[in-house]
């Protein structure tokens, strides 16, 4: 290979065809993604005016407000719960699927579809008939299991609910990440463990876990912080007269709540940044623990 | 693991760029649509009206074809629910593409007045022969009437509270029907005998507190007390009145169906369900009932009353309906304000304010047609709307920021404890309290 500072008549043109070819995306970015950003951070400096009017600048005062504020730690709160049981669960139960469908049996590829869909489906139609199977009147559940409970409408219990609808329509995702992984072990190691006499749980635990737990840490970070961006699933289940309300919206909801409902943008800003902060915290941490939970062959 | 990290980021590209796509896609069709509505207004002649009451939009529809007859301007109404409807309009008015015409409401509408986005009605109206805003309801020409006299909507319709309930269920359990007489009391104690002798497979009522306009705020005027004062500076929800109004209104939600059944299956959906035997509604809800499939089992009642001071009538003072009305305002960038203030014009006429009491939409904005309205619905008698008129009306409470001090109303820390657990009235004294100052402190945030 000729080692050259200039670039050849050829390569130019690929440069120039490159930039070309990303630059929908680029502007896309600018335009959506990196400007909406930074004026968000702006604007939780100010208190802003109707109609995206005369923003005066208050320095950290929305900051102060938000932090002292109990319903910002309250639904901060809420989103770490949703997300202790979407992440473990979606993730335990995606597994032991994957495990299943990856052997060579008739019919699996009708089964992975079956896990899909929940995929395919509009989360806020998915959210619409949960709704419907919660229902403590009208619902399947309480039809089926003969009990009068209020799935989505006692406090201490909505939280849970909510938490199942996002265990349910994440699993099938999670579940081919899986699946892609596990194609990637290599059948030696269960062939030579089999030759010694290992039985198909010790294989599970001790070549697939291990092996997989690559797959395993890139699933749990992307749906940690999905996690922890929940909305549609409390906004279309929970209505705003819902007394389960407060235990059970998360932190983006209650960004809705003062930007969009209350029209307090700068205050909803503020608790954007402040999420946003608090998933990179997690992110770091996280990474951290990559180094001594993941095992690299 | 390298090539799932590739293929995700691929996925998440494409998804990027479908999104991209799709909202730039979305936005534009969005702004042509509008935009072509609002500026073919001065050439072809088209307008764009929101409202957010699919009911309604029949009716109104059908008005609005006769105005283009004679303005040869197509008038199109779309409905957009009232949660989105909001989101829409703020959005609107701060990119400047709000509908040419559309409604307003009490909870928002002085924030859009204070911001000139609304098209200045006055200069039209002293023009105008066909209006004249001493014929209409004053709360509601008063709503939209700036402080510096400047009128951003005219009335279009007012609207009143009435009890609901379901004959079957009464004579199923042997409970005497609702009358004209009735107190907060009575309708207690039937509701209490229904529940309790139905072994609460039915609701004697359902009350969903968060449609405050239609339950508990009319009680409370009953008592003497108010929710936001005359002068919409302060409030008595705090006193010894307004304490023993929402006294009656726990005993009432103790013995009716608890809020987690009101708030999953909605008053609505319970009573038509004959889950329930008595709600109150508003007059505008009357189109649903009627074309209900047990329509001929619901009648409508007289709201109750309290009887105060104990001498078994009802005095001045002891019996009031909330009303509102919405009113027909123009975005203050319309292409077409002329087409957009006549067909407003129209709407609120004499003549559009009969027929849409006639087609059974609504209740006039404008005075003395509400007997057209009474008579909309062959088979079902709902004259307790029009009756109520001889008693006493308040508007709905309103201040700048309405939303705000209602949505905290109904948080922990306001009701929420007290309507949770109505078994407890120390709970809702202390709400009382709560309540007197969140609205105090809400109002001096404005």
């Amino acid at each position: 290979m000729k080692a050259s500072n200039k670039l050849s008549a050829a390569a130019k043109s690929e440069a120039r065809w490159g930039w070309a070819f990303i630059a929908p995306t680029m502007l896309g970015l600018f335009v959506l993604n990196f400007y909406p950003a930074i004026n968000t951070v702006y604007q939780s400096f100010c208190k802003t005016g109707d109609f995206g009017r005369g923003n005066t600048f208050v320095g950290l005062a929305n900051y102060a407000a938000a932090f002292s504020a109990g319903e910002t730690w309250h639904s901060i709160w809420n989103t770490i719960k949703y997300a202790l049981i979407e992440v473990p669960f979606g993730v335990c139960i995606a597994l032991v699927l994957a495990v299943f469908l990856n052997k060579k049996l008739k019919g699996t590829s009708v089964y992975r579809t079956i896990f899909f869909l929940p995929m395919v489906c509009a989360p806020a139609a998915v959210a619409m008939v949960w709704k419907w199977l919660y229902n403590q009147q009208f619902g399947l559940l309480n039809n089926i299991f003969h009990s009068n409970v209020a799935w989505i409408s006692d406090p201490h219990i909505a939280w849970i609910s909510i938490g199942v609808i996002g265990v349910w329509s994440v699993i099938g995702y999670n579940m081919v990440l899986f699946i892609s992984g596990l194609q990637e072990i290599p059948g030696d190691y269960y062939e030579a463990s089999s030759i010694d006499g290992a039985t198909g749980i010790r294989q599970f635990f001790h070549i697939t876990v291990p092996l997989l737990s690559p797959t395993t840490f890139f699933i749990v970070q992307t749906r940690v912080i999905g996690a922890l961006t929940v909305f549609d699933l409390m906004f279309m289940v929970i209505d705003k007269t819902n007394i389960a309300l407060q235990n059970t919206q998360s932190i983006v909801y209650l960004f809705y709540t003062y930007a969009f409902t209350n029209g307090n943008k700068g205050y909803g800003a503020t608790l954007v940044v402040i999420l946003v902060a608090f998933i990179m915290l997690v992110t770091v941490i996280m990474q951290q623990a990559e180094k001594k939970l993941v095992y690299h062959a | 693991m390298k090539k799932i990290v590739a293929t995700l980021l691929a996925m998440t590209m494409l998804l990027g760029l479908t999104a991209c796509g799709g909202s730039q896609g979305s936005g534009s069709t969005g702004s042509a649509g509008t935009g072509s509505g609002a500026s073919s207004g001065s050439s072809s002649g088209t307008l764009t009206v929101n409202i957010w009451d699919s009911n309604q939009q029949a009716g109104l529809q059908q008005i609005a074809d006769e105005w283009s007859k004679t303005s040869g301007v197509t008038a199109k109404i779309e409905v957009v629910d009232w949660d989105n409807y909001w989101t829409l309009l703020e959005a609107g008015a701060s990119g400047g593409t709000m509908p040419d015409v559309f409604w307003t409401h009490s909870n928002t509408v002085q924030l859009y007045m204070d911001n000139d986005v609304l098209l200045k009605l006055n200069d039209y109206i002293d023009k105008d022969d066909a209006i004249d805003l001493d014929n209409y309801y004053e709360g509601i020409v008063k709503l939209y009437t700036r402080a510096d006299g400047n009128v951003y909507a005219l009335p279009k319709d007012h609207d009143t509270i009435a009890l609901l309930y379901n004959k079957a269920i009464f004579d199923k359990y042997g409970v005497e029907y609702p009358t004209a007489d009735w107190t907060w009391e009575d309708m207690y104690e039937a509701a209490k005998a229904i529940t309790e002798s139905s072994n609460g497979e039915v609701y004697g009522m359902a009350m969903n507190v968060s449609n405050n306009q239609d339950s508990w705020y009319n009680i409370v005027y009953d008592y003497g007390a108010c929710i936001i004062n005359d002068t919409h500076d302060g409030t008595t929800i705090g006193s010894a009145e307004g304490k023993a109004a929402m006294e009656m209104a726990r005993k009432l939600l103790s013995v009716g169906a608890p809020q987690s059944v009101v708030a999953e299956t909605g008053t609505e959906s319970l009573f038509k369900s004959e889950k329930c035997a008595m709600i109150m509604q508003g007059s505008w809800m009357i189109n649903s009932y009627y074309t209900a499939e047990h329509h001929d089992d619901y009648y409508w009642s007289l709201i109750p009353y309290a009887d105060v001071n104990g001498n078994g009538q009802c005095d001045s003072g002891e019996r009031y309906s909330a009303y509102n009305g919405l009113g027909w305002a123009a975005s203050a960038a319309t292409k077409n304000p002329d087409a957009a203030y006549s067909l407003i014009s129209y709407f609120c006429s004499k003549e559009g304010q009969l027929e849409q009491a006639k087609l059974g939409v609504t209740m006039g904005g404008m005075k003395g047609i509400s007997e057209e309205f009474a008579n909309a619905f062959p088979g079902m008698d709902v004259s307790a709307f029009v009756d109520i008129e001889d008693y006493d009306l308040f508007f709905r409470p309103y201040t700048r920021k309405t939303t705000i001090w209602e949505d905290a109303l109904q948080q922990t820390g306001g009701f929420l404890d007290a309507w949770q657990d109505p078994s407890d009235p120390a709970l809702m004294e202390k709400a009382c309290d709560n309540a007197q100052t969140i609205i105090e402190n809400a109002i001096a945030a404005e």
